[in-house]
């Protein structure tokens, strides 16, 4: 009880969006209640990447504002999320990070000389993954806020190399510590998020989708990083719009970098961290009694009924679209549910059959056996045409 | 006699799979009888490659100390000098003549230690043993080494000759992360500042040149070390990928030039802090910070 008074204070204290401390109080409990009686979910670069994917979901909204662990209610929902990093993975990646700062860096240090030209004499190395024997994450922030602050305000050789720095940023209103996986240096006066994968870069070329999500996460390391220096009093450009990729080269481990831009990024993740703090209008639209609770019994087991727990969970609308598998606990629920609606389809049919909400509307109208309002006329012209190529193709009726 | 070689290969090899299938079940009787005769298998090869080798005309081979070749590069050519190429250099005139499997795991990481002259981590301690001594160290077995030499140490202070002990860290003189040392050597080798890791993987990169330069034949191991080291120092390698010992040892040397005054100073400013705060056991395995200070992570 008292870590929650705690985490209400410092939401008011850190972001301050709303002076009288009442309704800030209101939303906290709806939260609270929503979420039931655990400790909430932590974001991480992950969960916080993934938030951009899909703006338009009030499911996904709510629940991750709420901190609610969407994987189990997910199973007992019925529709368990196909996710978890494999442990192969895991290991893969821990390992090529460690061989990459093996030595005091001495990998890394040659792919700073390579591709930012770090000169020679800033070789100096900090390990911040834990302060003094102590791995509490207060403990961390503080000894990384303290050598971000010496680093920024003074010379050239007051640290180049910061090994997993934790980083503060304000999600939805709470502080969430991001442990990366990164290192931050400073070089000419700005500090550069390095950010460390295991998937191959072959012959110049990687996997698209693997980078697109290397540098959204990176996009979270910078902004949380240009949080940190923003509360020392510095400005934003103290923090390098670029970061450097890592990844094992061709078919051997031996890291190579890539500098990334990850401008695009850190507007989209803006726009969304901002739309995470007005949650309290979208919890205005919900009924005040709606939890995720799973009512856990003193044993562990699950007590709240399956069927009770799923119209809870449709109270709330999702938006539910094909990525959403890649990057969302409640992915399969959502797509039962939108099963038979266009959306289901992917933006883009999404987007051809505007105004044209379910499947069967598409195929009647596609028919000529239903008449087009105003809103689809559009799309009951192109379905027609569709309908009456693929006629004149396969010879067969829609 | 000699046409038993092979089979005795076989043989050892399959009494190791034995000995470790025994010990993984827990039965410790079976696994110490399995290897009582796994020594003397290994005893046997000794003789039978002697006898071989005696009947080679021949060249400058090293006598194949002790056990050696039986644990080292086993995926090497039978015959051959291949074994005895990774012969320990023997500066040391310790126990090395015992031979690598039988001595016990400390000691392997000493000798490893030793030649490296600065703190490293495990990884690089089971590299440069394998590389210049006999075979191995698996890294499972390291990690909890510190910790039985801090118990050690604290329940008989000073009663071994010397402990493989923690590396501090310059600011809160708190136990590097991975970074084993040994406790013989002075305050300002064992305290890492910011550059020091820098400044130790520079040194280790000279010691391990100069190492394989009084070698007569360094085996595969060795050079893919110096390979490792030469791949990050700047003007360690030759544009094509190529290098050697000697090219090696200056560029480390000439890098090092650069850190070695600023890291000198933080390590001897630190050095002294330890000296004067610690007790004896906080100067081997450092201190812990206990419990956040709150008001600073509010901050």
């Amino acid at each position: 009880m008292a870590l929650r008074v705690g985490e209400a204070a410092t939401r008011r204290v850190s972001i301050g969006f709303r002076p009288e401390g009442g309704a800030v109080n209101v939303t906290e409990a709806r939260l609270d209640r929503i979420r039931g009686p655990i400790q909430p979910r932590n974001h991480n670069a992950r969960t916080i990447a993934a938030l951009s994917s899909n703006p338009g979901c009030a499911r996904r909204a709510v629940m991750d504002a709420a901190g609610v662990d969407k994987q189990q209610v997910a199973a007992h929902a019925g529709f368990p999320a196909p996710f978890g990093q494999s442990r192969f993975a895991l290991s893969r990646g821990n390992a090529f990070e460690a061989q990459v700062k093996a030595d005091g860096c001495a990998e890394l240090l040659r792919l700073l000389r390579e591709h930012l030209d770090l000169p020679i004499p800033e070789a100096s190395y900090a390990d911040l993954e834990e302060a003094g024997g102590n791995t509490s994450r207060e403990a961390r922030y503080a000894r990384t806020r303290a050598l971000l602050a010496r680093a920024a305000a003074s010379g050239d050789d007051a640290g180049t190399m910061f090994d997993h720095p934790l980083l503060r940023l304000g999600v939805g209103g709470r502080p969430v510590y991001l442990e990366p996986d990164l290192l931050a240096f400073k070089l000419g006066h700005q500090f550069h998020v390095v950010e460390i994968k295991s998937f191959a870069v072959i012959d110049g070329q990687a996997d698209g989708d693997k980078v697109a999500a290397a540098v959204i996460q990176s996009a979270v390391y910078v902004l949380a990083l240009r949080q940190v220096l923003g509360e020392l009093g510095c400005g934003p450009d103290l923090v390098a719009d670029e970061v450097l990729l890592v990844c094992p080269e061709n078919f051997a481990s031996r890291p190579a970098g890539a500098a990334l831009d990850v401008r695009r990024q850190l507007t989209v993740l803006r726009r969304q961290l901002a739309r995470l703090e007005r949650i309290d209008s979208l919890l205005e639209a919900l009924p005040p009694g709606l939890t995720f609770d799973l009512a856990r019994g003193p044993d562990g087991a699950v007590q709240r009924p399956r069927a009770e727990l799923a119209d809870a969970l449709a109270v709330v609308p999702a938006r539910y679209t094909p990525d959403c598998l890649a990057s969302c606990e409640m992915c399969f629920f959502c797509r039962q549910e939108a099963a038979g609606t266009t959306a289901a389809l992917g933006v883009t049919a999404l987007e051809d059959l505007g105004g044209v909400e379910h499947i069967a509307t598409a195929l009647h109208l596609a028919r000529g056996s239903a008449d087009a309002p105003g809103v689809q006329a559009e799309a009951a012209v192109l379905l027609r045409a569709a309908a009456r190529l693929r006629q004149e193709c396969l010879g067969e009726a829609v | 006699m000699v046409t038993s070689i092979e089979a005795l290969e076989e043989r050892i090899e399959s009494l190791r799979g034995r000995v470790r299938r025994a010990r993984l079940a827990g039965d410790r009787e079976l696994a110490a009888a399995l290897r009582q005769e796994l020594r003397s298998a290994e005893r046997e090869w000794d003789e039978a490659l002697e006898e071989l080798a005696g009947n080679q005309p021949a060249q400058n081979v090293p006598p194949a100390r002790g056990e050696q070749p039986a644990s080292s590069a086993p995926g090497s050519p039978p015959g051959g000098a291949s074994p005895a190429g990774v012969a320990a250099p023997g500066r040391e005139g310790t126990g090395v003549a015992a031979g690598g499997l039988a001595l016990p795991l400390r000691e392997q990481v000493h000798q490893a230690l030793t030649l490296l002259t600065v703190p490293a981590a495990p990884r690089l301690v089971s590299l440069v043993h394998e590389a210049f001594f006999a075979g191995a160290i698996s890294g499972a077995r390291l990690t909890s080494l510190r910790r039985d030499e801090e118990r050690s140490f604290r329940a008989a202070p000073f009663a071994r000759p010397y402990y493989l002990c923690a590396a501090l860290t310059a600011d809160l003189l708190a136990p590097a992360r991975g970074v084993l040392a040994v406790s013989t050597w002075p305050m300002e080798r064992r305290v890492i500042g910011p550059l020091s890791p820098r400044v130790d993987f520079l040194t280790a990169a000279i010691q391990v040149a100069e190492s394989i330069l009084r070698v007569s034949q360094p085996g595969p191991g060795a050079l893919r070390l110096l390979w490792r080291f030469a791949s990050n120092i700047p003007g360690g390698m030759t544009s094509g990928g190529k290098t050697n010992p000697r090219r090696v040892a200056g560029a480390a040397e000439a890098e090092r030039g650069i850190h070695a005054d600023a890291d000198q100073a933080a390590r001897t400013d630190a050095a002294q802090r330890a000296r004067a705060q610690l007790n004896d056991a906080q100067q081997l395995f450092g201190t812990r910070l206990r419990g956040a200070p709150r008001s600073a992570a509010g901050g």
